[in-house]
């Protein structure tokens, strides 16, 4: 109970952002829901990332699935010839509620996960990050032109937009939460023992192997759930769950701390409030008496030179890689 | 004329061999780096789109072409230059996957200063226009570029291997490679020769610039993106760890996509990355060295 | 061309691995540093070559400071190094592994460079297209000691030359290196085989702890282990 705390900061930063957003405008809340949703999306690539010290290009592949699950299953029948004309005959008449669409779009994110994860994860570093961006490119590739299992290059348009304020305050808490067991449990701790000593680890009787698949299902459960809750925040398309996607979520775990929880918790606020109010700007925004308005390309320059700058002078991130603890507070 | 077989033309064939040749270039530059730096530079596309924009924008202003070729040059070597004393230097020490997490984020930073500075419309490069001429040999229509891409390639590799196997600069390039502080120790300049050959794989990009502009003038900030993309795969199924094999990695890629994207229809030819990179991860678990290499080489190199 | 140690100290961190190290070495002359695993001998030829970090103290060669110099300066300042486990490129043909050593060479570098070595070492000649990784320790010892001598140095260091080798091997080794002496090189040597090193070179430090515990000469290479033992009980 003495590491309550770890949990504890993050979700109140979680919640104070929720609160934040349900005081503004209704042009900025879609700016606090994005951002409460890259926090999902941050806190899963951390549970695999953070604990074993093995790069991913690859998690957003899960969220693409998670999106394509949830969505194919909740667009309305009679939206569906629309949209995805070349579904295949039982996804045509399939329809689940909210909450299980989200729940399925866990599981085939686990599924999925674990299937890739057997082969790759014997590798290790760069190995690692080729294979993982191969998965990228494959699943990204797949989406992309087969028709029968979604829309393909088509937005996924008609989803009821279930995503409010609470549903991604909620996702969020519990991406963070399974995080938080996570790397409390007897597997999250022979991880980490095992990504700061690997010869001593294995002495031990621990399987590499084996833990960091967990930990890469685990990761791809909670990709999964995040994908489901973004198309139900609005139309997602293909060409935004690749490239662009994957560098920002990996921008905001680097720069908030790869090591803790609280670390992708704080990149994730922070270069999404960043990003998003950056985004904003791009398309005009009136700040306290001044008009500002910046030309397209400012919010990924800005958060690129962010990134690269912290990779350059401080690698552990903002957080240092250290979670949260009241001995903080005494100072 | 065609070849019978897979439906490949006369036309095809050499567009193919000249996308192979430039696509063995780009490899070649991407392995020098990573040979010496034992970095992967994800950045090495932007490099090779700022030398089309310089290109572009020199047939613009009403430049000569070659004097677009010398902006061309000139731009990627200071580019490059920089990449090397901002990003790679400080990063030696770290892990190759904190150094392509780092070229991953300079990557997307060039990428959106050029969309910043030129717009996501695209620049036309029309002084390369008359390379994409054909030319006519025996009945056959073979564009100018596909031959000289492919010549340009050969040589450019030739000059590789005679300046790393027969030079003392290329013998202490080798050596700085293998062992970074042995080789200061004997008195190599390991950092001087490593930056110099950092600017080589540089040069190299600027050459894949100029022929690649020839074959497609249309410059926008994603240019050469997907390109590089493939050279990747393409040097991680030859072998990475040395230069000969990642030039035939990217050789049999270019060609291969050339071959494929000719003369499959399109409904097939989408899934090509798909393929692609299947073919990446099940060497990535079974040669790590790449097909080409040795199976003897050292195994512990990625 | 003299080397001198004037009180060097080498910090790592917080763990001071040469306390106040002081000697001399003269061309035409072998001198010995002797003692256990961890005494600093290492840490003290790393120093000279710019490869360790110096807390105070100073080196110098023929009266100007070594110090702050990258190590390929202080190679190229006519200072090679053998370094401990030989160091060799396998992947580099013995040829290749020599032309490295012409890095550090002032002067002009014609054809013959290499012959020299190859007088030395006759057996390199026979065996320089092969890859270096292929030939035996005793070889690669042999193709070290050869790759630093072609630089043409003034001092030559020697880190545990001996290690893994056969003793008929290391007699070879030894002569080797009393030949050059002979050709006036300044030669400092590291060892842990505390009698042949004795009874080799001019005078031999041993050096206990990082600090300076005892000198002996020749002489004393009979009754080693009893002098030694006195001295750092």
């Amino acid at each position: 109970m003495r590491k309550l705390p770890e949990l504890v900061a993050p979700a109140v930063l979680v919640l104070a952002t929720a609160l934040l957003g349900l005081v503004v405008s209704s042009a900025l809340q879609t700016y606090f829901l994005d951002t409460l949703l890259k926090v999902a999306i941050v806190v899963a690539l951390y549970v695999f990332i953070g604990n074993s010290g093995v790069l991913s290009f690859g998690h957003i592949s899960f969220v693409a699935l998670g999106v394509w699950t949830a969505g194919v299953l909740t667009v309305p029948e009679s939206q569906r010839a629309a949209i995805m004309p070349g579904l295949a005959g039982f996804l045509s008449h399939a329809t689940v509620g909210n909450v299980p669409s989200l729940l399925l779009a866990a599981c085939v994110g686990l599924v999925f996960a674990f299937a890739v994860g057997l082969p790759l994860m014997r590798l290790s570093g760069l190995a690692a990050g080729i294979a993982t961006f191969g998965v990228l490119e494959i699943v990204n590739n797949v989406l992309r032109y087969y028709d029968k299992i979604g829309p393909g290059l088509n937005a996924f348009s008609s989803v009821p937009e279930t995503t409010g304020i609470w549903q991604a305050t909620i996702g969020a808490l519990i991406c963070i939460g399974v995080a938080f067991s996570y790397q409390r449990s007897r597997f999250g701790r022979q991880l980490r023992a095992a990504r700061e000593d690997p010869a001593a680890a294995s002495a031990a009787g621990i399987s590499i192997y084996r833990q960091r698949l967990l930990a890469f299902a685990v990761s791809g459960a909670l990709a999964g759930l995040a994908g489901g809750l973004y198309v139900h925040m609005l139309p997602v398309e293909i060409d935004s769950l690749y490239l662009d996607l994957t560098f920002l979520t990996l921008a905001m775990l680097v720069v908030g701390g790869s090591g803790s929880l609280l670390g992708a918790v704080v990149g994730a606020l922070a270069i999404g409030g960043l990003d998003s109010f950056l985004s904003a700007a791009e398309n005009g925004v009136d700040l306290a008496g001044w008009h500002l308005d910046l030309p397209t390309g400012t919010a990924v320059l800005a958060v690129g030179a962010l990134m690269a700058l912290v990779l350059i002078v401080r690698p552990a991130g903002l957080s240092g890689g250290r979670e949260f603890s009241l001995g903080w507070l005494k100072r | 004329m065609t070849l019978a077989v897979l439906n490949v033309t006369w036309q095809t064939l050499a567009d193919a061999l000249s996308l192979g040749g430039i696509y063995a270039l780009m490899a070649v530059g991407i392995g020098l780096v990573f040979g010496v730096l034992r970095l992967v530079n994800f950045a090495y596309g932007q490099l090779v789109m700022a030398g089309a924009y310089a290109i572009a924008y020199a047939s613009v202003w009403g430049w000569p072409s070659w004097a677009g070729i010398l902006l061309c040059f000139g731009i990627v070597l200071a580019l490059t230059a920089l990449m090397d004393r901002i990003v790679f230097r400080p990063l030696r020490t770290h892990s190759p996957a904190v150094m392509l997490v780092a070229t991953f984020a300079v990557a997307f930073l060039m990428q959106s200063i050029a969309v910043l500075a030129f717009g996501q419309l695209g620049t036309i490069a029309s002084s390369m226009g008359p390379l994409n001429q054909p030319w006519d040999i025996g009945g056959v229509q073979i564009r100018k570029i596909a031959i000289v891409s492919i010549v340009v390639a050969a040589v450019c590799l030739a000059l590789l291997q005679l300046l790393l196997r027969r030079t003392s600069v290329g013998l202490h390039m080798r050596a700085a490679a293998m062992d970074f502080r042995t080789a200061r120790l004997l008195g190599v300049r390991a950092n001087r020769v490593i930056g110099g050959a950092v600017l080589i794989s540089g040069l190299l990009a600027a050459v894949s610039a100029v022929m690649l502009t020839a074959r497609n003038p249309q410059v926008t900030p994603i240019f050469a993106l997907d390109d590089t993309i493939v050279v990747l795969a393409g040097v991680v199924l030859g072998g990475l760890t040395r230069p000969v094999p990642a030039t035939l990695g990217g050789f049999t890629i270019g060609f291969a996509s050339g071959i494929l994207g000719g003369a499959l229809p399109t409904n097939q030819s989408q899934y090509l990355p798909t393929f692609l990179f299947a073919a990446v991860i099940l060497v990535l678990l079974v040669r790590p060295n790449g097909l080409f290499a040795r199976a003897d080489g050292a195994a512990e190199r990625l | 061309m003299t080397l001198v140690l004037d009180g060097l100290r080498v910090r790592y961190g917080a763990v001071e691995a040469v306390r106040g190290l002081s000697l001399e070495v003269e061309r035409g002359e072998i001198v010995g540093l002797i003692g256990p695993n961890g005494a600093g001998k290492s840490s003290t030829l790393h120093a000279i070559m710019g490869a360790a970090p110096v807390a105070g103290g100073d080196v110098r060669l023929a009266g100007a400071s070594l110090l702050g110099r990258s190590p390929e300066d202080v190679a190229r300042a006519g200072v090679a190094l053998v370094p401990e486990g030989r160091r060799i490129l396998g992947e580099l043909t013995v040829e290749e592994n020599l032309r490295l050593g012409l890095a550090a060479r002032r002067g002009r570098v014609n054809g013959s460079a290499l012959d020299p070595a190859f007088e030395l070492f006759p057996m390199l000649r026979d065996f320089r297209r092969r890859p270096a990784g292929a030939i035996s320790g005793g070889q690669q010892q042999q193709l070290a000691i050869a790759r630093a001598i072609v630089a043409e140095p003034d001092v030559l260091l020697l880190d545990e030359p001996s290690l893994g080798l056969a003793p008929r091997v290391v007699d070879t080794l030894f002569g080797t290196l009393a030949a050059i002496r002979d050709r006036g090189l300044a030669v400092l040597l590291v060892e842990q085989r505390a009698q042949r090193t004795v009874a080799l070179a001019d005078r031999s430090h041993v050096l206990a702890n990082g600090e300076l515990r005892l000198t002996l000469g020749p002489q004393d290479a009979s009754d080693i282990d009893r002098l030694i033992a006195a001295y750092l009980a």
